[in-house]
């Protein structure tokens, strides 16, 4: 493939190529940018949902720790509480469905123990003074945060105040904060998911699963946290992207916060990406090896036509000097051989009336006879070239075959039908199965209709029409080859025929093919003419004899 | 009985020196250059010509014409036609009007006495029969 068709086929893989590819890249993109705001949306209403049902869990446990206490000291007489060993059976009955209550106690008013059922013997502690006292008394009922207390063990403490006629009275337990933390880590994502409570002041009330302690500083400050539910991304302290849930519990001043490493649920979103992206790069090299196969394959076939096309006009341009040399040779071998006709009878009749006596008389009679014997020679020698002349002459004459047109024509066609589907022309044959079986030359009649369609692919627009219609009359077969193109200028209708004669580009044509078509025409005794209107296109009509003249 | 021959010729050389060369070699022969003279010679001395030697390309009426119509008066006559002009389209129409030959000069006068004594032999073969 020579550079012109190697330029031609890399445009054509290149436009290919961008046609093909750049809408698949563009659809994949867009199919990843999709899926992956769909994730998100689903990923943080998860988390929402995560840290509403939590959130909604804690304030449970805390109302019922908080209702049992209070349903207790109502239905329970401060006597009967105090009583031996009645602590011991509420703990274990309060106890009996969950081992959330580490220990239970009832104070007095002055913070005193009046009976206290628990493992660490704090029955002699006085809690006046104490804030969780000083609240309960004040607003009768309260949960603490969590702090150390007497047994410097993080717990938090429920306590409620019973009125008395004599005086108020307080139930107070502790809550086991193994129990409530295990509450809350249930809301704990993934392997990087992190559910914690801090209080208003920022420290941790739950142990968080990662990076601080229980009563640690959290290292953010809570008032970040709009109120209700709500979901946002924030960094860590070691800058990890987090997407975190707030969560704030109504009943008590503290803040559920669940985080989750957000590169954790963008996992799936990645191999759903490397899945992507596998399967674009096999569709773009099948789609691409597809594209530059069929492109070169393509390109290739039209190089072979082009070669094949230009073969054929040399070929033609070849015979139609072939036949010109031939009519002069016959020409030239006439004109001579009349005139040597005439030299070789004339020396033989001075040799025929030579009188042996005027032989006799003259010392050049050899001579004299020798020069007349050879005139004939060298007009034998000269018959013998004239006669090779015309020996050629006559192998340029044209044959007799029996022909079929219809069958001519369909060859000719099958020539320029690959160029006419590269170019999206239409080849309409309109041949009438009736033709009559007619004397001609097949080979010359096929050189006609070549030259006749290859002039019509040249004349018509990308996309355009040629009919080739053939039928008979009483004098012969009529094939016209009829074209859609540009047609020809009425002042140039004189000149079609002639030879050099053309309308094409320097180095596109030689002007001879209509020359040589009215010729090869007018000796297989037909004729071949055209109407043509410019822009509208162009109708050449061949007319062949029944019988070769 | 000798062959008696016609040649027909616009070529005034080659028509006087083969008239005069076949004469020498003992042939009633008579030359006339144009086709529509051989007729006239032809119609007014019925059966007197055995064979007629006949050029093509000739002013006025030409070779094949004149052949035509010789073979349209005188079916008897052998024509052969002798030409320089060695075009296969005259040799085969000039054997469908029914020419004995076909020859193309420059020709030796001997070759040319070979297809007359043929072409004389041929049409007393038809004629006898």
């Amino acid at each position: 493939m020579d550079g012109r068709y190697q330029q031609l086929a890399w445009r054509m893989t290149l436009t290919g190529l961008a046609v093909t590819l750049i809408p698949l890249w563009v659809t994949g993109a867009a199919i990843y940018l999709y899926f992956a705001s769909t994730q998100e949306e689903s990923q943080r209403a998860q988390l929402h949902n995560l840290a509403l049902n939590r959130s909604n869990a804690v304030q449970l446990f805390l109302a019922e720790r908080t209702s049992m206490l209070e349903a207790l000291g109502h239905v329970a007489t401060l006597d009967a509480l105090t009583s031996p060993g009645e602590l011991e059976n509420v703990l274990g009955i309060l106890n009996k469905r969950q081992q959330s209550f580490v220990d239970i106690g009832i104070i007095d008013a002055n913070g005193e123990h009046l009976a206290y059922e628990g493992p660490y013997h704090l029955e002699d502690r006085n809690y006046g003074g104490e804030d969780w006292f000083e609240e309960t008394m004040l607003r009768g009922v309260h949960i603490s945060d969590v702090f150390l207390g007497f047994r410097g063990v993080p717990h938090f403490v429920i306590a409620v105040r019973r009125d008395d006629r004599t005086a108020p009275w307080i139930l107070r337990a502790t809550i086991d904060s193994d129990v409530f933390t295990r509450l809350v880590q249930s809301g704990q994502v993934g392997l990087t998911g992190n559910a914690y409570i801090v209080n208003r002041a920022g420290r941790f009330q739950t142990a968080p699963r990662f990076g601080g302690e229980i009563l640690a500083t959290a290292p953010f400050d809570p008032s970040i946290a709009p109120p209700g539910v709500n979901v946002v991304f924030r960094e860590d302290e070691h800058g990890r992207r987090l997407m975190t849930a707030f969560a704030w519990i109504a009943s008590k001043d503290w803040l559920l916060v669940i985080d989750r490493d957000s590169s954790e649920p963008a996992a799936p979103l990645r191999q759903a990406l490397r899945l992507e992206l596998i399967a674009l790069v096999i569709a773009s090299l099948l789609v691409g090896g597809a594209v530059v196969y069929h492109i070169r394959q393509l390109v290739t076939r039209l190089a072979e036509e082009d070669r094949s096309r230009v073969a054929t006009e040399a070929q033609l341009a070849h015979s139609a000097r072939l036949v010109s040399l031939g009519r002069m040779a016959a020409g030239v071998a006439h004109e001579i051989n009349n005139p040597l006709a005439a030299i070789g009878e004339l020396a033989g009749l001075m040799e025929d009336l030579i009188d042996p006596a005027f032989l006799a008389s003259t010392p050049h009679a050899g001579l004299f006879q020798d020069n007349v014997r050879k005139i004939q020679l060298h007009v034998d020698r000269t018959r013998d070239i004239t006669h090779r002349m015309l020996g050629f002459a006559r192998r340029m004459e044209p044959r007799h075959d029996t022909v079929n047109v219809n069958d001519v024509a369909r060859e000719a066609l099958t020539f320029v039908e690959r160029e006419a589907a590269y170019r999206q022309v239409e080849l309409v044959r309109n041949l009438d199965p009736n033709l009559p079986i007619i004397t001609s030359d097949r080979a010359q009649m096929q050189q006609v209709f070549l030259n006749l369609l290859n002039n019509a692919l040249d004349a018509v627009p990308e996309a355009g029409r040629i009919v080739v219609t053939s039928r008979s009359d009483e004098d012969g077969v009529v094939v016209t080859v009829e074209d859609n193109g540009c047609g020809i200028p009425e002042e140039l209708h004189d000149r079609i025929f002639d030879p050099f004669f053309t309308t094409k580009g320097p180095g596109e044509g030689s002007g001879l093919g209509l020359s040589i078509c009215h010729t090869i025409m007018k000796g297989l005794g037909g004729s071949l003419t055209f109407t043509s209107s410019p822009g509208e296109g162009t109708v050449f009509q061949v007319r062949l004899p029944r019988h070769q003249a | 009985m000798a062959t008696r021959l016609l040649v027909v010729d616009d070529e005034e050389d080659f028509l006087r020196s083969i008239v005069m060369r076949i004469e020498l070699r003992g042939l009633a022969v008579h030359g006339v250059a144009s086709g529509s003279a051989a007729l006239d010679y032809l119609r007014g001395n019925p059966d007197t010509v055995d064979v007629v030697l006949l050029d093509i390309r000739m002013p006025g009426m030409d070779g094949l014409e004149t052949l035509r119509q010789i073979k349209a008066c005188c079916p008897s006559v052998e024509v052969i036609v002798v030409t320089g002009h060695g075009s296969q389209e005259f040799s085969r129409i000039g054997r469908e009007l029914g020419a004995f030959d076909y020859l193309i000069k420059p020709i030796r006068l001997d070759v040319i006495l070979e297809r007359i004594e043929a072409a004389t032999r041929a049409g007393r073969k038809r004629r006898a029969d």
